[in-house]
C-alpha cells in the first residue's frame, strides 16, 4: 500500500511545472520574443550602422515609408490602390487557370483518353518555370493588364491540374465498390465519392498555387507595371529607396500570408471532416 | 512457393499511340498555325525555326552576346550552387529544429517571418548589396531552396515514432544520441523528398534572378529576346530551361532512389 | 404440410466457382477454385479461413464486385452478374464516407436510388436506433471509436433493406473486447431484423458464436473449401459450452492439419 502511495507521489511532481531556469529560457514563447527582438534588433543596427551602406533601411523607416505611401498619391494611387491593383490581378489569373485545370485534372484521371492525350502534352509544359513566360506573355498581350493575369495564369494552373488529377487516382478504390454495392452507377461513384474524396488534395493544389501566383505577379510587375505592390518594388530599386523596396517585400509577404490563410479557412468550413483525415 | 504463370496484360492500342499522336498533333499545328500565318510571325516562332536557332545558337554569340552553352553553363552554375547551400544550410536547420526546442524557439519565428515573401522579391536587395553578379543570384536561389529543406526535414524528425524515441530513452540514450541515432535517420526519406521540391523551386527562381539582374544565363536569353521582340530567341530560351530542368531533375531522382534504397537495405 | 415448405429456402447457390487474380501486372495467381457453396434463406453463414485464403474474394464474387473465371452464382435463382441492392456488404476497413455524417453515410444507398428525403431520414434513423448509435447522426466518421463506425457500416448496408448481408472481416480491426461485444450486437440485430448472413472471419470462437454452419476454407492459395461444421445450438450462446468446445477443438486439429 505505501508503495503504490510513493509511486502516486512520484506521478504527480513529475507531472507538475518545475519553476526553474532552465525551464524558463527553453519556453517556447519567451524564445520566440527573444527570436524576433534579436532579429528586428539586429535588422535595425545594420542599418543605422550602415554596415551595407545606404542599401538597408530601417524597420521603423519603412513602417513610416509605409505609412506615408497611404496618405500621398504614388504614380497615380496610394498604398491601397497599389494592393488592390496587385491582388486583383491574382485574383483573376487565379480563378481563370484553376476553373479550367480543376475540371480538366479531374477529367483526365477519370477517363484514360482524355489522359492519354492532355498528359503528354502538358509534361511538356510542367518543366517550364512560369516565370520564363514573362517574356513572351509581353510580346503577346503588351504591357497592358492580360499580359500579367496570363503568367498567374499559367503558373497556377499547373499545380492545380497535378493535385486534382492526383487526388482522384489517390482515392480509395474499394470506397467505389461500396457505392456499387448500395445500388449506384458510374455516375454516382463520381459524383458521391470521387468529387468530395479529391477535395482535400484539390485544396492543397489551391494553396500551392496561390503561392505561385504572388511570385508570378511580382515577377510580371518587376517586368513592367504602372502599379501594384511589385512596381513599387521596381520604383525602390531604380530610385535606390530600400525603405521602398522594403516596404514592397512586406506587403506582398503579408498579402502572401493572407490570401493562404484565407483559403485554409474557406477549406476548413468546406470540409468540416477533414480536420480528422489530418488528425488520425 | 509454388511458381505461378506468368501473362501479358496488354495496354488497348489507341491508348499506346495517342500520346505520340497528341504531342505530333500540337506540334504540327504550332509549325502550321504560324507558318500559314494565322498567328503572326512576330508573336510566336515555328518548332522549325526554334531548332535551327538552336543549331545556330550552338556556334553564334550573337545577337544576345553568348552561345548557348556559356548560358546555360552560367545559369547551371548560379542554380547549383544556390541549391547546395540550401540543401547545406537548409537541412541541418531543419532537423534541428525539429529535435531541439531552443533552436526551434529561435529559429521558427524568423523563418516564418520570411517564408512568404516570394525569393524573387529580394532581387532588389541583392543587386544592392552584391550588384547583378554571381552571388546575388546565388543568395535569391538559396532563399528559394531553403523553404523546403527546412519544412521537410523538420516534419521528417516530428514524425519519429515516439514509442521508439521513449525506447532508446529506456536504454539510456541522451537527447544528441536519439537525436543523430534515431530522428535523423527516420527524417531521411522525408529529407530525401526535399531534395526534388528544392530543385524545383530554385530552378524556377532562377530564371526570375536572371531575368531582372544578369548578363548571360537562361533567364537572361529569355529578356533579350523578348527585347529583340524575336519569338525565336523566347521560345528557344523557355525550351531550355525546361529541358535542363527536367534533365536535372531526372539526375536528383535518380540519386534520390539511390540515397533511398541504401537506406532501405 | 408439404415436404418442400419444411425445408428452407435455398437463397444463395455457388456452382464451381474459380478465380485467378493477376498480380504486378503479369502474375497469374489462382485465388479460389471450385467452390461450391449453398446458403439456405436466414441461414447465419460463417466462413472461416486463415488470412490469404480467398474467402473475401468468394465474398466479393457472392456481392458482384468481381466475375469469376469460371462457374457462377445464383441469388433466388437467378444468376448474379454484378452488384445490387439486394446484398449488402460490410467491409473489413469499414470504408465509411469521411465526408458524410453517420447519417450521410446510412442513408446513402436510398439517396442512390432517390428515395425522398423526408423517408428516407426516417429509414436512416431506424436503423441507426437498431445499430444503437442514437445521438451521433451529426457525427463524422473520424468522431468515432471503431466499433461504431463498424456499426455505422452495418446500418448502412441494412439501410438498404438488402436480403443477404455479406460481412467480411467486419471486427477485424477492433479490439478484443469490442469484438465480443459487437458479436453479441450482431446476434441481437440479426434476430431483430433476420437476413440470410454469409459472414467472413479467421476466428474460430467468433465463427462458433454467430454461425449457423461453419465452412472451413483451406489455409493456402487457391482456397478450396476443407469441411462444414453445422452449429446446431441455441443463441446467445456460451463460450465455454462443452458442444462448442467440442466444435472448437475438430476445428483446431483440422486447420493444424492444413497449416
Amino acid at each position: 500500500m505505501s508503495r503504490a502511495i510513493a509511486n502516486e507521489t512520484v506521478g504527480i511532481s513529475g507531472g507538475r511545472e518545475g519553476f526553474s531556469f532552465y525551464r524558463c529560457i527553453t519556453n517556447t514563447w519567451f524564445l520566440y520574443c527573444v527570436s524576433l527582438s534579436v532579429f528586428f534588433l539586429v535588422w535595425d543596427r545594420v542599418a543605422a550602422w550602415r554596415i551595407f551602406g545606404d542599401s538597408l533601411a530601417q524597420p521603423l523607416v519603412v513602417l513610416d515609408k509605409l505609412y506615408e505611401l497611404t496618405q500621398i498619391r504614388f504614380a497615380g494611387t496610394n498604398l491601397g490602390g497599389h494592393i488592390w491593383a496587385s491582388t486583383r490581378r491574382v485574383l483573376i489569373g487565379f480563378s481563370l487557370a484553376s476553373a479550367i485545370a480543376v475540371p480538366l485534372g479531374l477529367c483526365m484521371a477519370l477517363n484514360r483518353y482524355t489522359n492519354a492525350v492532355v498528359k503528354p502534352v502538358f509534361d511538356l509544359f510542367k518543366p517550364m518555370p512560369p516565370i520564363a513566360w514573362v517574356s513572351i506573355s509581353i510580346l503577346w498581350f503588351g504591357v497592358g493588364e492580360f499580359s500579367k493575369i496570363f503568367i498567374i495564369a499559367i503558373g497556377t494552373f499547373v499545380p492545380c491540374l497535378l493535385n486534382s488529377y492526383n487526388g482522384v487516382r489517390l482515392v480509395e478504390p474499394e470506397l467505389y465498390d461500396v457505392i456499387r454495392v448500395l445500388g449506384g452507377k458510374r455516375k454516382d461513384e463520381i459524383i458521391e465519392v470521387c468529387f468530395p474524396a479529391s477535395f482535400p488534395a484539390i485544396f492543397a493544389g489551391l494553396q500551392i498555387s496561390l503561392s505561385v501566383a504572388w511570385t508570378c505577379l511580382l515577377a510580371a510587375e518587376l517586368m513592367n507595371a504602372r502599379d501594384g505592390m511589385g512596381f513599387l518594388i521596381k520604383r525602390g530599386m531604380d530610385t535606390y529607396q530600400p525603405a521602398l523596396v522594403l516596404g514592397g517585400m512586406i506587403l506582398i509577404a503579408l498579402m502572401a500570408w493572407l490570401s493562404s490563410l484565407a483559403i485554409t479557412l474557406i477549406e476548413r468550413r468546406l470540409c468540416p471532416w477533414k480536420t480528422g483525415i489530418e488528425n488520425l | 512457393m509454388q511458381a505461378y504463370k506468368e501473362v501479358v496484360v496488354k495496354t488497348p492500342l489507341p491508348l499506346r499511340i495517342l500520346p505520340y499522336l497528341s504531342v505530333a498533333v500540337f506540334l504540327l499545328i504550332w509549325e502550321l498555325a504560324v507558318r500559314t500565318g494565322m498567328i503572326p510571325s512576330v508573336l510566336l516562332a515555328p518548332p522549325s525555326q526554334v531548332f535551327s536557332l538552336f543549331i545556330d545558337k550552338l556556334t553564334q554569340p550573337n545577337p544576345d552576346g553568348a552561345v548557348l552553352a556559356v548560358h546555360a553553363w552560367t545559369s547551371l552554375q548560379e542554380a547549383l550552387i544556390g541549391y547546395g547551400l540550401s540543401l547545406l544550410v537548409g537541412i541541418p536547420l531543419g532537423l534541428a529544429m525539429g529535435w531541439f526546442r531552443v533552436v526551434e524557439g529561435l529559429a521558427r519565428p524568423i523563418f516564418e517571418l520570411i517564408r512568404p515573401i516570394p525569393p524573387i522579391a529580394w532581387i532588389p536587395l541583392t543587386v544592392f548589396w552584391f550588384g547583378i553578379g554571381l552571388a546575388g543570384k546565388v543568395f535569391i536561389i538559396w532563399i528559394a531552396g531553403i523553404v523546403p529543406c527546412v519544412i521537410n526535414s523538420y516534419v521528417g524528425v516530428r514524425m519519429t515514432q515516439p514509442t521508439l524515441i521513449q525506447m532508446a530513452r529506456t536504454y539510456g540514450a541522451n537527447d544528441w544520441q536519439i537525436f543523430c541515432g534515431l530522428c535523423v535517420p527516420s527524417a531521411l526519406p522525408m529529407v530525401f523528398g526535399a531534395l526534388q521540391i528544392a530543385l524545383a523551386y530554385c530552378w524556377t527562381n532562377l530564371v526570375g534572378a536572371e531575368l531582372l539582374a544578369a548578363n548571360t544565363g537562361l533567364g537572361y536569353l529569355i529578356t533579350m529576346g523578348g527585347r529583340l521582340a524575336r519569338p525565336d530567341i523566347v521560345v528557344l530560351g523557355m525550351v531550355s530551361v525546361g529541358v535542363s530542368g527536367a534533365v536535372l531533375g531526372f539526375i536528383i531522382d535518380c540519386i534520390e532512389k539511390r540515397l533511398l534504397a541504401g537506406i532501405r537495405r | 404440410m408439404t415436404p418442400s415448405s419444411l425445408l428452407p429456402r435455398l437463397k444463395i447457390h455457388c456452382e464451381a466457382i474459380d478465380k485467378t487474380f493477376i498480380q504486378k501486372g503479369h502474375v497469374e495467381v489462382p485465388v479460389i477454385k471450385d467452390i461450391n457453396l449453398d446458403v439456405a434463406e436466414n441461414e447465419f453463414l460463417v466462413v472461416l479461413g486463415p488470412g490469404q485464403c480467398g474467402k473475401s474474394t468468394l465474398l466479393r464474387i457472392i456481392a458482384g464486385l468481381e466475375t469469376p473465371d469460371a462457374g457462377y452464382v445464383l441469388l433466388d435463382g437467378q444468376p448474379v452478374t454484378g452488384p445490387g441492392p439486394d446484398r449488402g456488404l460490410v467491409f473489413q476497413g469499414y470504408m465509411l464516407f469521411a465526408w458524410r455524417t453517420v447519417l450521410g453515410n446510412v442513408e446513402m444507398g436510398l439517396k442512390l436510388r432517390n428515395v425522398p428525403r423526408r423517408e428516407r431520414h426516417a429509414v436512416a434513423r431506424r436503423y441507426i436506433k437498431l445499430v444503437g448509435l442514437e445521438g451521433f447522426e451529426k457525427y463524422y466518421p473520424h468522431q468515432l471509436s471503431g466499433g461504431m463506425k463498424q456499426r455505422t457500416g452495418i446500418a448502412r448496408a441494412y439501410a438498404n433493406s438488402p436480403d443477404v448481408m455479406l460481412l467480411d472481416e467486419p471486427f477485424g480491426q477492433l479490439d478484443a473486447q469490442t469484438r465480443m461485444f459487437m458479436q453479441h450486437e450482431t446476434i441481437r440485430i440479426w434476430e431483430q431484423e433476420k437476413r440470410t448472413v454469409v459472414f467472413v472471419t479467421n476466428n474460430i470462437d467468433e465463427a462458433l458464436f454467430l454461425a449457423d454452419r461453419v465452412i472451413l476454407m483451406e489455409g493456402k492459395l487457391p482456397g478450396r473449401i476443407k469441411k462444414e461444421y453445422v452449429v446446431d445450438l441455441p443463441r446467445p450462446r456460451d463460450h465455454g459450452h462443452p458442444d462448442l468446445l467440442r466444435l472448437r477443438e475438430a476445428i483446431s486439429e483440422e486447420i493444424a492439419l492444413v497449416l
